[in-house]
């Protein structure tokens, strides 16, 4: 579905490659999660799969379409939810998704029932301009979803949603998934990750660190950490350490030998923790 | 059926906003202050230039008359700088054209007598009498006010020869007959014998039609330039613009809707000025073309700067630059002696002029064809501009 071959993209106003030359391949029905801190590169991505940026280096093929000649008759097959929610804030949000399936070729859902989907009932006929930031972010998600998309691009679903909505989203996203939705999602929420992605990459300062499933990660790294709590001058302190680390190893044993130790347990590492461990840098 | 939606949805939006009624209200008020405060031209500013072509003991005699009976009074001289210049003359009853070509600069002191009202004494017009017929006739042209002969026939009937500019109307050739019928009492005058003759083919309006055309020009054609500049400007601010590039719909589409809903204010509040002062005299559908012509022009450059920009306050400088610039003609159309070649490049040079062409009587069709047309060619060009770089930038 996303094939994506040297990709590389700078911003005229910065010097600094923004994405540097990745390559990743989605395939049919796959949902994709592209993770990493702010200012990695994701919603630059997005951008160029997107054809909202434009190619400047790099072979890109997005549903069939070569990325170099833009055609945008795609977008029939194409959803895409954006980071920052645009709305149009005069309008109501029946209003908008009103418009924004007349500009379809394909048939189109029915704008009611997508703002129930995600819990806007009731305020079909407010403006969009009345809305918290929250429900903003919603009517531009339910909007991706209107032309029916094979491909779907999300930005961060999920992110500034209270956890019940959140939890909302994730269904939605879990619902299309069950239909052969193929999703790309970007997000640095590693839970929401975890749980909706078939594959994951781990990207940073525009670079892929790597690419697996979920599962395979915490295979890799799971089950081998251990977080220790141990008194030193009357404080507690506490550190995780990396049993396949010689150093870390190192330092459990001067642990265990020099301080009163408070508990000690392993435990499967979170996709986070796999990230820090991956990327030496934390998501935020 | 995209883009008529597109278009709907747009003036939707425009309704619910604050721009499209500020251009109403604008409109509104420049129309309130035609009507109350500019008055349309009354012939008591009128001033005219007289050739005395009878023996000066009459001259003389008809003055005298005039000041004993309160009818006129002798005022200082008035000097007049005759720039160079080129006319034509088209006597309206044999329909022959004179070429009239003057190349020195040249300065006269002529007589001047200021009419008045005997009952008032308050000044009604003033008469400038000049010694010699050329003269008094290239100051009739290059000043634009009524210019005479006054000869005696053989039987000893005073006789006018007008020298008009084509604009006045019937009512004022009557008021000049009666007013001249008054004075020649004593010798009667014989309309019959006037010739009436237009004087180039400069045309003037009364002053409410005057300032007619610079206020369609900036509530119309140039508001459309700052308008679509919002509009997009709200746009860009509200990422919407990035929701449209991610549908099957052109960006042109996206781009027209925005032209069609100021098309649709730019005709309300022309309309709203143009209709209560010009009645039903001019053609409007002629009127129409060139309004959607110039605001489509000066649109698709507003859509092209506003390409370039991320926000109204960005664009900022380069637009406050351009509606400088785009203003200098205004100030030609009303100091006919400032009329520089290179001004004649600013768009609005040919946008003011169409439209007095249009609210004229007898205005140069053609000449609000051709710049149609001009416009038109050049709008294609803008908004084709305008598309590639938005294609290329709604994203930023
Ligand atoms: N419009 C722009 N102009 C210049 N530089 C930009 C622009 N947009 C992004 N960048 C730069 O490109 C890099 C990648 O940004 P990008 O927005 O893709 O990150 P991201 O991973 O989506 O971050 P976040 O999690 O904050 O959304 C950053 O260094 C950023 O500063
Ligand atoms: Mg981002």
């Amino acid at each position: 579905m996303i094939s994506v071959k040297n990709l590389s993209h700078i911003y005229s106003n910065n010097d600094k490659l923004a994405i540097n030359d990745i390559s990743f391949e989605i395939t049919k029905g796959e949902t994709f999660g592209f993770l990493g801190p702010s200012g990695a590169g994701k919603s630059t991505t997005q951008g160029i799969l997107t054809g909202l940026l434009k190619l400047q280096k790099g072979n890109v093929h997005v549903a069939g379409y070569n990325m170099n000649k833009v055609d945008n008759k795609r977008f029939n097959k194409i959803g895409v939810s954006f980071e920052q929610s645009n709305v149009y804030s005069k309008l109501t949000a029946k209003e908008n998704l009103e418009f924004y399936r007349k500009l379809f070729d394909v048939p189109t859902r029915e704008p009611e029932e997508l703002i129930k989907l995600v819990g806007l009932e009731g305020k079909e006929n407010d403006r969009a301009g009345s809305f918290s930031k929250g429900m903003k972010h919603r009517l531009t998600f339910a909007r991706s979803m209107i032309n029916n998309p094979e491909l779907w691009f999300l930005d961060e679903p999920t992110t500034g949603l209270d956890p019940t909505i959140a939890a909302t989203i994730k269904e939605i996203i879990n619902g299309q998934k069950a239909k052969g939705v193929t999703t790309f999602l970007t997000t640095h929420n590693m839970y929401i990750a975890d749980e909706l992605c078939d594959r994951v990459a781990f990207i940073i300062d525009g670079q892929i660190k790597l690419i697996d499933t979920p599962k395979n990660l915490k295979l890799l790294y799971g089950k081998k950490l251990v977080d220790i709590e141990f008194i030193d001058n009357n404080e507690v302190k506490k550190e995780t350490l990396k049993l396949i680390d010689d150093n870390d190893k190192k330092r459990m044993y001067e642990i265990i030998n020099k301080y009163k130790i408070q508990t000690m347990h392993s435990k499967e590492a979170t996709l986070e923790e796999i990230f820090i461990q991956v990327t030496g840098r934390g998501l935020i | 059926m995209k883009l008529f939606s597109t278009y709907i949805k747009e003036m939707k939006i425009a309704a619910r906003g604050f721009y499209f009624y500020v251009e109403i209200i604008f409109a509104v008020i420049l129309l309130v202050i035609l009507l109350v405060a500019v008055k349309e031209e009354s012939v008591s500013k009128e001033a005219e230039y007289l050739y005395n072509d009878i023996p000066s003991k009459i001259t003389t005699y008809l003055i005298e008359k005039d000041i004993n009976e309160g009818k006129a009074r002798i005022a200082e001289p008035t000097e007049f700088k005759m720039k160079p210049v080129t006319f034509e003359i088209t006597n309206q009853e044999t329909s022959e054209v004179t070429l009239y070509e003057f190349e020195e600069e040249k300065t006269i002191t002529v007589e001047t007598l200021e009419q008045l009202d005997p009952e008032t004494g308050k000044l009604t017009r003033t008469a400038y009498i000049i010694d010699n017929e050329e003269d008094m006739i290239r100051l009739s042209y290059s000043e634009g006010k009524i210019g005479a002969t006054v000869i005696m026939s053989e039987e000893g009937e005073l006789t006018y020869k007008y020298y008009l500019q084509g604009y006045e109307t019937d009512r004022l050739v009557d008021l000049l007959y009666i007013l001249h019928n008054e004075s020649g009492e004593v010798l009667t005058t014989e309309m019959d014998n006037q010739v009436v003759r237009k004087l180039g083919f400069e045309q003037q309006l009364n002053n409410r039609e005057n300032l007619l055309p610079m206020f369609i020009v900036f509530t119309g054609s140039l508001m459309g330039f700052f308008i679509v500049m919002a509009y997009i400007f709200l746009d860009k601010g509200e990422g919407v613009i990035k929701a449209f590039a991610v549908t099957p719909s052109a960006v042109w589409k996206y781009l027209i809707s925005k032209m069609g809903v100021i098309m649709t204010t730019t005709i309300i509040s022309s309309l709203v000025i143009t209709i209560p002062v010009m009645g039903a005299r001019i053609n409007y559908l002629l009127f129409l073309v060139f309004l959607i012509v110039t605001t489509f022009a000066s649109s698709s450059l507003g859509l092209l700067v506003a390409s370039f920009f991320d926000d109204m306050v960005k664009a900022f400088g380069i637009m406050y630059g351009l509606i400088i610039a785009l203003m200098i003609p205004a100030f030609s159309f009303y100091i006919p002696s400032f009329d520089p070649m290179w001004m004649r490049i600013l768009p609005t040079y040919p946008m003011l002029q169409g439209y007095k062409e249009i609210l004229l009587k007898n205005g140069d069709t053609g000449y609000v064809l051709i710049y149609s047309l001009v416009f038109l060619v050049s709008g294609l060009v803008l908004f084709a501009l305008a598309n590639i770089k938005f294609k290329k930038t709604l994203t930023l």
